[in-house]
């Protein structure tokens, strides 16, 4: 709202300068944007908040004015000279839908001399931001500005048939507004319209067939209620906001419905003469009720932690508009214009705001309570210092993806993604179900800038129809919390990774039921990914990570040239790990035996397998054991066979195992592989 | 492992393991330079070292063994090698006698991550509320009418829930239509409902505007909010709070101000500004829980009162960090990421 500050002289005389009137308007609510000077006066912005109308014209930026420096408030009381013929037996008035447009009043004017206004009228406009247009015009927009009420003049001769009909436009209505465009109209829109269609969208703006021009002699001043909503369609998706629409939707001051049309009459009868009919054409019941509250003069420092007497909380309520009803208690009825103020909550507000936020103390104490991170906040932490110790770097990806990126293969599931309206930005309108392809995406624009080597991870949720009608009842969308990272190198670069990660987090693959598993996936090279599933009492095994190489075609996909390996984990389902208790298991005090085994097994033998039986058959007495090197030769071990040297390290926890401890251990364990695995000894 | 097969290969590739081994087992125990130039002479001697030895083996060799022979045998020199190597500096550690390096060149490079900055400002606001007594609360992000708007007293006809001003999912569930959460105090309204005070908690995530993406917007953004609900409450323990939080976050004796202003969950709902870099910055929005958000969540407004506040994190991200553009915060460039 643009303030002209010799305007505002008109309604109260405040004791300080442009500058200081804005900063204490500030600080009680009307936040200050910019002071420009126009001419002899000055401009001053003014932010007004939704629930704040009645600040939406000068009267009411006067009243807050008035309270805060304590000075009278003068209104003009205009009572313009009904010199004409009863207005409402020449024009017919009818409000089809109340719901929308509670009431209606019209006065006319005949034989006005439309032309231009006086320069004083224009100055003001100017100031804040009004092209003059003409007398008539530019009546009805200063007294908007000036009171809150928006007005409509129509050309009385161009209203065919004499009537006004308040109704909802029909579906598919056309009109013409002032600014010559057509609009295509709906049922929930309302319209004014005269015996023919419509001649002004309500409450947004006038049509063209019946403005105000220079041939008009009779003119018909509106002055309405409007419900919010109405308003709120027509101007958003027509994409048509006005002064007016702006000021309906949030509700103008009921008191000035008439009080707006009378000031209008009387200033166009000043300035461009004519004849007013008497009295207004009228229909429907303005909706004014101003609640009665309740204040319980205690409540105030209750809210604020600052004391406020009686009589100031008296002091400060009386010149914003309230009045203390007669009787016991302290019931304050509001002023029409603020019908943001329904409970007692709302007058603490207002005697919060004019006796000053600085007020309020700062320096209280507050009791120690003691706060412990969410296992959930644990495990994000720990992923990310894991990855940044490796040298990753967080990114951070939008949620909502393009159609081409949403349509890559999800980890999660092949349910079709969510769909928003409207997208995000251009084109992204789809609920990611993975982080892979955007950090894929990520990557690919560091190379584009000629960065090859942008290590990247982010912990970020996913959204997943559920798939159960079970599982819906928790809501129908599954967030998973996603823990996904993108490194340059080889599969078992990002295993290794996601083994860390895993055992970070307090679980390890292969303990905890935690197990890979080879993976199909169009993201990744076949035969280079595998699946994490994870095994706990009572249920299935289930996913819990994917981890593979890019396939040359996700590779071209994203320009990316060198290989490429990616992860993702469901964190959430493997935030438990991180709860569990640790308890310490003592270090081994017997020495180790190291053993290395020679086995060779079919190619399709998998180290998993083999791993499990040596586990199985050493029990206790294995510290640990690992793959030394893998090596294949058609000629001396056969086709499609292959020998992986095992480093065994076997320890007890009761004493020294002898070498022919370890011996019989190692037959044990051999012959668990060869049971099991197919596997023989070489020597 | 005796040699079955006998081929020359195989004894050759039976020398070359036994020679690692012993050399092996000689150089970890030696422990003077004389043993060491001793198992030197043994292993590398150039005239009659084994390894020379076994390097004449090759000649040997069938010829299509020869590639093979030749690279197990460079493997097993170098691993000799390194065994030397290794007591050599071993023996010589103490030693004042050793070559001296060029300190000034790098050290082995170790790549060094970086978490994001607006992650690296979300922990920075966690931790001064977390010693403040704040519990850090997640929830979803796709919400439902009730905890994005009913609840926190945003009525059906408010501008706030017109579908071009908010991210709506376009399944059909017309009744209860679901969306992106446009504020981080859906979160607020679910501990609420299942915890009862006193409580406080920080709640902080993305959030989604349809706002036009340019250097100060972007249609998916972070907030962190903190609420605090305890019986006797006030607007001082509110600003004492953000005071407190102010002076750590920026450092030194930070005044807070508030501006009154409308949230339609708190009342009185004020703007805070903060003292930085000599003048007032405005940090985000605060006030007192509105009655009717406490009642909606089966509180009594009679009972407890409570406030929050709410911060917009890349704004704060960006003045820490000299950011004049907000969508570079999620452009993903290392260039950018790695200065933080």
């Amino acid at each position: 709202m643009i303030i002209s500050a010799s305007w505002l002289a008109d309604y109260v005389q405040v004791p300080a300068t442009t500058p200081q009137l804005v900063e204490r308007l500030a600080m009680a609510g009307l936040n200050h944007e910019s002071t420009t000077r126009v001419g002899d006066d000055e401009a001053m912005e003014l932010e007004v908040t939704s629930n704040r109308p009645d600040c939406l014209g000068h009267i009411g930026v006067a009243r807050e004015a008035a309270v805060l420096f304590g000075r009278p408030l003068s209104i003009p009381d205009p009572r313009p000279i009904e010199g004409g013929p009863n207005a409402a037996d020449h024009v017919s008035l009818q409000i089809e839908s109340p719901e929308i447009c509670p009431f209606y009043s019209a006065r006319v004017i005949r034989s006005v001399r439309v032309g231009p206004s006086p320069s004083w009228l224009v100055d003001r406009l100017r100031t804040v931001g009004v092209v003059s247009v003409n007398n008539v015009v530019d009546v009805t927009n200063y007294v908007m500005l000036e009171s809150g009420q928006p007005l409509h003049a129509f050309d009385l001769a161009k209203l065919r048939g004499g009537r006004i009909v308040v109704r909802r436009a029909t579906p598919g209505e056309p009109f013409v507004a002032i600014n010559h465009k057509t609009y295509t109209l709906d049922e929930r829109m309302c319209v004014i319209a005269d015996g023919v269609g419509p001649v002004a969208l309500a409450g947004v703006m006038g049509g063209a067939d019946s403005e105000i021009t220079g041939e008009t002699v009779d003119v018909v001043i509106e002055s309405a209620q409007f419900a919010p909503l109405p308003v709120r369609a027509a101007a958003r998706s027509l994409v048509l906001a006005s002064g007016s629409s702006y000021r309906f939707e949030r509700g103008p001051d009921p008191a000035m419905v008439d009080w707006a049309s009378r000031r209008a009459a009387a200033m166009i009868l000043e300035l461009a003469g004519g004849v007013l009919d008497r009295g207004a054409v009228t229909a429907g019941d303005l909706a004014c009720s101003p609640a009665v509250i309740r204040l319980t003069p205690e409540r105030v420092s209750e809210v604020l932690g600052v004391d406020v007497s009686d009589e100031r909380q008296g002091n400060i309520l009386r010149p914003l508009g309230f009045t203390l009803q007669s009787g016991p208690g302290h019931f304050w009825r509001a002023p029409t214009w603020r019908r943001d103020c329904v409970r007692e909550i709302d007058l603490v507000e207002e005697i919060a705001r004019i006796e000053g936020y600085e007020h309020v103390p700062e320096n209280m104490t507050i009791a120690a309570r003691p706060v412990e991170l969410s296992p959930r906040e644990i495990a994000i932490r720990q992923v990310g210092e894991l990855l940044v110790g490796q040298g990753f770097c967080e990114a951070m990806t939008r949620s909502v993806v393009d159609i081409p990126l949403s349509d890559l293969a999800s980890p999660w599931g092949d349910t079709a993604p969510l769909v928003i309206s409207p997208p995000l930005v251009r084109g992204a309108d789809r609920l990611r179900r993975s982080l892979l392809p955007s950090l894929f995406e990520a990557r690919g624009g560091n190379v584009a800038v000629g960065v090859y080597d942008a290590n990247l991870f982010e912990i970020a949720r996913a959204y997943l129809v559920r798939a159960t009608q079970a599982a819906a009842d928790s809501g129908p969308v599954e967030e998973p919390l996603l823990a996904t990272f993108v490194t340059g190198g080889d599969f078992f670069k990002a295993k290794g990774i996601a083994d860390a990660i895993l055992a970070r987090l307090g679980g390890a693959a292969g303990d905890d039921g935690l197990t890979y598993r080879p993976l199909e996936c169009d993201l990744f090279t076949r035969g280079r990914a595998a699946e994490i599933l994870r095994e706990t009492a009572g249920k299935p095994a289930y996913r819990v990570g994917v981890v593979g190489e890019l396939s040359r075609a996700t590779r071209e996909r994203f320009g990316l040239n060198d290989a490429v390996a990616a992860a993702e984990l469901r964190l959430d389902h493997l935030v438990d790990l991180v709860a569990r208790e640790r308890r310490l298991v003592r270090p081994a005090e017997f020495p180790a035996v190291d053993r290395d085994i020679n086995l060779v097994v079919e190619e399709g033998v998998a180290w998993g397998d083999l791993e499990k039986a040596i586990r199985t058959a050493a029990g206790d007495l294995l510290d640990s054991c690992r793959v030394a090197q893998i090596w294949r030769d058609a000629d001396r071990l056969g086709v499609d066979k292959k020998s992986l040297v095992v480093a065994l390290r076997l320890r007890s926890t009761t004493g020294t195992l002898t070498g022919d401890d370890a011996a019989r251990l190692i037959d044990v364990i051999v012959a668990e592989c060869g049971r099991h695995c197919g596997a023989t000894l070489r020597g | 492992m005796t040699n079955v097969a006998g081929t020359p290969l195989d004894s050759f590739r039976a020398e070359l393991d036994r020679l690692q081994r012993d050399a092996a087992a000689a150089l970890d125990d030696c422990n003077s330079a004389a043993a060491l130039e001793e198992a030197r002479v043994e292993f590398a001697g150039a005239r009659s070292g084994r390894l020379k030895a076994a390097q004449k083996m090759l000649g040997g060799l069938d010829a299509a063994d020869k590639p093979g022979g030749g690279r197990l045998f460079n493997e097993a020199k170098a691993a000799v090698t390194m065994l030397l190597e290794t007591a050599q500096s071993r023996l010589a550690q103490g030693d004042d006698e050793v070559e001296p390096v060029d300190v000034t060149l790098p050290g082995e490079a170790v790549p060094l991550g970086h978490l994001h900055p607006v992650t690296l400002t979300i922990r920075r606001v966690q931790e001064i509320m977390g010693r403040l007594g704040f519990e850090s609360v997640d929830g979803p992000e796709v919400e439902d009418q009730w905890h994005n708007f009913e609840a926190l007293a945003i009525s059906p006809e408010h501008p706030a829930r017109d579908p071009l001003d908010n991210f709506y999912l376009s399944v059909a569930r017309s009744a209860d239509p679901l969306l992106l959460r446009s504020q981080t105090s859906t979160v607020q309204i679910r501990v609420m409902e299942s915890r009862d005070p006193p409580l406080r908690i920080v709640s902080l995530g993305r959030v989604y505007r349809p706002d036009t993406a340019d250097a100060t917007h972007y249609p998916m953004f972070h907030q962190v909010e903190g609420l605090l609900v305890e019986p006797g409450t006030t607007m001082a323990h509110l600003k004492s709070v953000l005071r407190m939080f102010a002076s750590c976050f920026l450092g030194g004796d930070v005044h807070v101000r508030f501006r009154p202003s409308f949230f339609p969950f708190t009342e009185p709902s004020v703007e805070v500004d903060m003292e930085w870099g000599g003048r007032w910055v405005e940090m985000g929005g605060a006030g007192m829980i509105d009655p009717a958000v406490l009642e909606a969540v089966g509180y009594d407004p009679d009972a407890v009162t409570g406030f929050a506040f709410g911060l917009g994190v890349e704004r704060i991200a960006a003045r820490r960090y000299g950011v004049d553009d907000i969508r570079d915060f999620y452009r993903n460039d290392v260039r950018f990421l790695r200065q933080f």
